[in-house]
């Protein structure tokens, strides 16, 4: 098969990407590895997002869920919502996809080295969480104590068991779970994820706090994190919101004057505190 | 790959919508390449329960029309309302809002006896409904959209922004500074705006908007001069069952 | 290049070379409303039909920037997919835009070309030569002088001033010189004509002073700093009807949507961008379901945030309204007013 190269003109054309492996995490969340057609690394940094075109069907903004890693390949766990992500789920290895970007800013991976992390993923926050989760993991005598707080609405919804069953093992970092909804054979603990919070201890002179998870569930993280003493400063949000052109201009992801597509999805809480439409 | 077989339905309408179809012209053509229509009264010969889409028209205006749209619900994966009377009950629905009695003398004269009828209602009042194709006609575009949508495995995007932004877009002078009144501001688009562009006003035969300001539509067409009657009249053309023209 | 003159006698000579070597557009009279008549920009096709003693266009000319629909690019699927560029570049002559206007589009090339510029627009401005005209009626609903808009010094290639006798012209740029020189009939103007054509100018700001802000615009962004909990914004949307016009009819509007539209055929098809609104219910919805301005009073207030703060700060360092008067003039509920609105919040605030 032969593909048309696109020419690097319009920010709008999106470039190949082909699929190179495909795995089910949940009944509604699939994740997919692929890597650019022209062998070229995305050079993305953790906790950005590309816009995701399968032609015919439109083009979505999808977090990218891998650190930037040696095989230049990438991974991108998507649930099925949508249009575009339910095509998604009727791709197949090898099949490709356009890609633009990668767009945004990105988790403070440089200036939390050496300092204490605190991960709060809820649901599927954790897939772009998980992308500086692993840079962290990957880079792990770069950073200080690891803490991953994780909470789902029911045990169904948990993603990337393996890596659960990794972190639960793990000696070099404390890994909390919980879910609101159990079933029969969960035997973990049991509601939101501000429960976990009682159960950790953070030295706030040195602890980053990163959250993701559904908009709801922000504001009383947060809420936990400054009871435990972390400062304003050292809180970091990854917020969702309907990025359609990446660059800043469509209009459609705008919080207050900032553009989530440009000045997000990452941001400093102290920088979007006071913003009526937030959090 | 295996076509899509296709089958069309109508109950009581004036199978106007059925027509734009086969007014398609050219695309006709492709629309009929694509599936395997197995049904269409109105424009052939023949006739299968095996299909895998329904387009049905009209509305329910029976009892007994009940069975057969269930059945035809039945048989498809996918069902589209055709049309005003299938996706809002329609005109049909007006006699709703009169004495039964009289209706059917009115319209069947000494024979009204040998009749059945019950209140007007749309589709989605007897089965569920997956995809509504609004219009007093239908938009051909928008069919054409609707069919390819599913045959991209999509759903349709249909509007959910009123007729004001097509006929902002089409440079169309507001019917209110022509000295008319128009329900456009709360009518779901995807028409093109085309009454106004043809220098008409908006009936509201696409139904309302997800949420319309129902209140602020009103003021702004007693502002304009319009009675509470006349106001409810032109809510009830189309949209009579739904709670704003109660 | 100093002021130039064409004679009223000469004007037609001037419209129809453009029109025989470009596509010429400019202001015709597309019929009679209830308030007299409704001009539109539309392809000038004789010289008797362009009209410039207009008050207000009802859309403004962003429509051949900023298309209501256009193709972003063109694309085939299947077992060779690919995308095709479309970048259009038809030269284009708009003659007739009043200063507000022209104020209006600078503001829109600041921000398609801020960050990653995007090359439709630019492609399409660009091409295009701009004939600016000083206004000779105010629309009741306008309010540009107060929004520092009646007179711009630049922004166009030329600007006409009609004095009464004749017109005396600006030249704005090389492609603006060309074109006197290339095809109108053009003397020098005179120093009385050029005095004639100040004091017009300072007539016309003062006309379009009848309505206005009660103080100066450059007090916008820091009122609304103030008005964040105002309840002007909720007691005025509650009436809003979420129906777009006033984005739609805004000069200074650029939000767009982008979708895919695939042909029968389902190989081949086109991605394309149109209007969109910040007023419309679903502008901020995202495909799981949550909308994150899902109330009438957040989008309504957003607009005025937009207007008179965010795009003040982030891009423009001016406020993106020009006093065009337009979101006003067709707002039926008639809340839409900048004017009104800046003006009561003020006073609240007082």
């Amino acid at each position: 098969m032969k593909y048309q190269p696109l020419a690097d003109i319009s920010p709008y054309l999106p470039q190949w990407a082909e699929i190179s492996r495909i795995q089910k995490l949940t009944e509604s969340e699939r994740l997919f590895e692929m890597h650019l057609a022209d062998g070229e690394p995305l050079g993305h940094k953790p906790g950005q997002f590309i816009e995701l075109s399968l032609l015919g069907i439109g083009e979505a903004p999808i977090s990218i869920s891998s650190p930037p890693g040696v095989e230049n390949s990438f991974e991108l766990a998507v649930r099925k919502v949508g249009n575009l992500t339910s095509a998604m789920h009727r791709l197949k290895v090898g099949d490709r996809v356009g890609i633009r970007g990668p767009f945004g800013t990105h988790f403070p991976v440089d200036e939390t080295q050496g300092k204490d992390i605190l991960f709060v993923a809820g649901g599927i926050g954790l897939v772009p969480l998980r992308s500086f989760i692993k840079f962290v993991l990957e880079h792990r005598r770069d950073y200080g104590e690891v803490t991953i707080l994780f909470g789902a609405r029911n045990p169904s919804e948990q993603l990337f068991l393996d890596e659960l069953e990794d972190w639960r093992r793990r000696d070099d970092l404390r890994y909390l779970e919980s879910v609101d909804r159990p079933d029969p054979n969960w035997t973990g603990h049991v509601g939101v994820i501000t429960t976990l919070f009682p159960y950790i201890h953070v030295d706030p002179s040195k602890t980053y706090c990163v959250v993701v998870g559904p908009p709801v569930m922000y504001r009383f993280v947060i809420v936990e994190a400054k009871a435990k003493g972390i400062p304003d400063t050292h809180i970091f949000l990854s917020l969702e919101r309907r990025m359609k052109c990446g660059l800043g201009k469509c209009g459609h992801c705008q919080i207050n004057h900032l553009y989530v597509c440009q000045d997000g999805p990452v941001f400093r809480y102290s920088d979007i505190f006071d913003l009526e439409e937030a959090l | 790959m295996e076509k899509a077989k296709v089958a069309f339905f109508d109950f009581a309408s004036c199978e106007g919508d059925q027509l734009q179809v086969i007014n398609l012209e050219e695309d006709l053509l492709k629309v009929v390449e694509a599936v395997e229509i197995v049904s269409f009264r109105e424009a052939m010969k023949g006739h299968s329960d095996d299909y895998d889409i329904a387009f049905v028209e009209g509305s329910v205006t029976r009892r007994s029309d009940e069975a057969r749209l269930k059945e035809i619900r039945k048989n498809a994966k996918v069902l589209v309302a055709l049309g005003a009377c299938a996706t809002l009950g329609g005109v049909n629905l007006l006699k709703n809002f009169q004495e039964a009695e009289n209706v059917r003398k009115f319209v069947y004269g000494d024979k009204a006896f040998q009749y059945e009828t019950y209140p007007a209602r749309p589709l989605k009042a007897v089965v569920p409904v997956d995809i509504d194709i609004h219009g007093c006609p239908i938009n051909r575009h928008e069919f054409v959209m609707v069919f390819k949508s599913l045959l991209l495995g999509k759903k349709p995007e249909i509007p959910n922004y009123p007729v004001c932004v097509e006929c902002k877009m089409a440079e169309s002078i507001c019917v209110f500074e022509m000295g008319m009144t128009c329900l456009g501001p709360v009518t779901r688009a995807g028409c093109g705006a085309c009454c106004v562009t043809e220098g008409s006003y908006c009936w509201g035969c696409r139904g309302l908007v997800d949420n319309p300001n129902a209140d602020s539509q009103r003021e702004v067409l007693a502002k304009y001069g319009l009675g509470l009657r006349d106001i409810l009249n032109k809510f009830r053309l189309y949209s009579g069952f739904s709670e704003v023209a109660q | 290049m100093a002021l130039q003159i064409i004679e009223k006698s000469d004007l037609a000579f001037f419209v129809q070379n453009l029109m025989d070597h470009f596509q010429l557009e400019g202001v015709q009279s597309k019929g009679q409303s209830v308030y007299g008549q409704a001009f539109f920009y539309g392809t000038i096709r004789s010289p008797a039909e362009l009209c410039l003693d207009f008050d207000c266009t009802v859309m403004p000319p962003k429509k051949y920037f900023l298309p209501p629909q256009e193709a972003l690019f063109r694309f085939q699927t299947g077992p060779s997919p690919a995308c095709f560029e479309c970048r259009p570049n038809k030269p284009l002559v708009i003659f007739g835009i009043h200063p507000y206007d022209l104020k209006a589009i600078s503001q829109m090339d600041r921000v398609f070309a801020a960050g990653t510029p995007d090359p439709h627009y630019l492609a399409r401005r660009e091409a295009t030569i701009l004939i600016g005209i000083d206004p000779t009626h105010v629309a009741p609903r306008s309010f540009w002088a107060s929004m520092e808009a009646a007179v711009v010094s630049s922004g166009f290639d030329l600007m006409m001033t009609d004095l009464g006798a004749n017109y005396i012209v600006e030249t704005g740029s090389e492609k603006g010189k060309a074109l006197l020189g290339d095809y109108a009939k053009v003397r020098p103007a005179t120093s009385d004509e050029v005095r004639q054509r100040v004091s017009q100018r300072s007539h016309i700001a003062d006309m379009g002073q009848k309505r206005g802000l009660t103080f100066p615009k450059r007090e916008i962004p820091i009122l609304l700093q103030h008005s964040l909990t105002s309840p002007l914004w909720e007691e005025n949307a509650t009436k809003c009807l979420s129906c777009g016009t006033c984005n739609l009819v805004c000069p200074t509007c650029y939000c767009f949507d982008v979708w895919d539209d695939m042909e029968l055929n389902l190989t081949q098809g086109q991605r394309l961008r149109r209007w969109d609104g910040c007023l419309l219910s679903d502008f901020a919805r995202v495909a799981t379901g949550e909308n994150f301005r899902g109330t009438r009073t957040s989008r309504y207030r957003h607009r005025f945030y937009r207007k008179g703060q965010y795009l003040f700060f982030g891009i423009l360092d001016d406020v993106a309204c020009v006093g065009c008067g337009r979101c006003a003039a067709f707002c039926l509920p008639d809340i839409a007013d900048p004017v009104e609105v800046f003006n009561r919040l003020k006073e609240k605030l007082n």
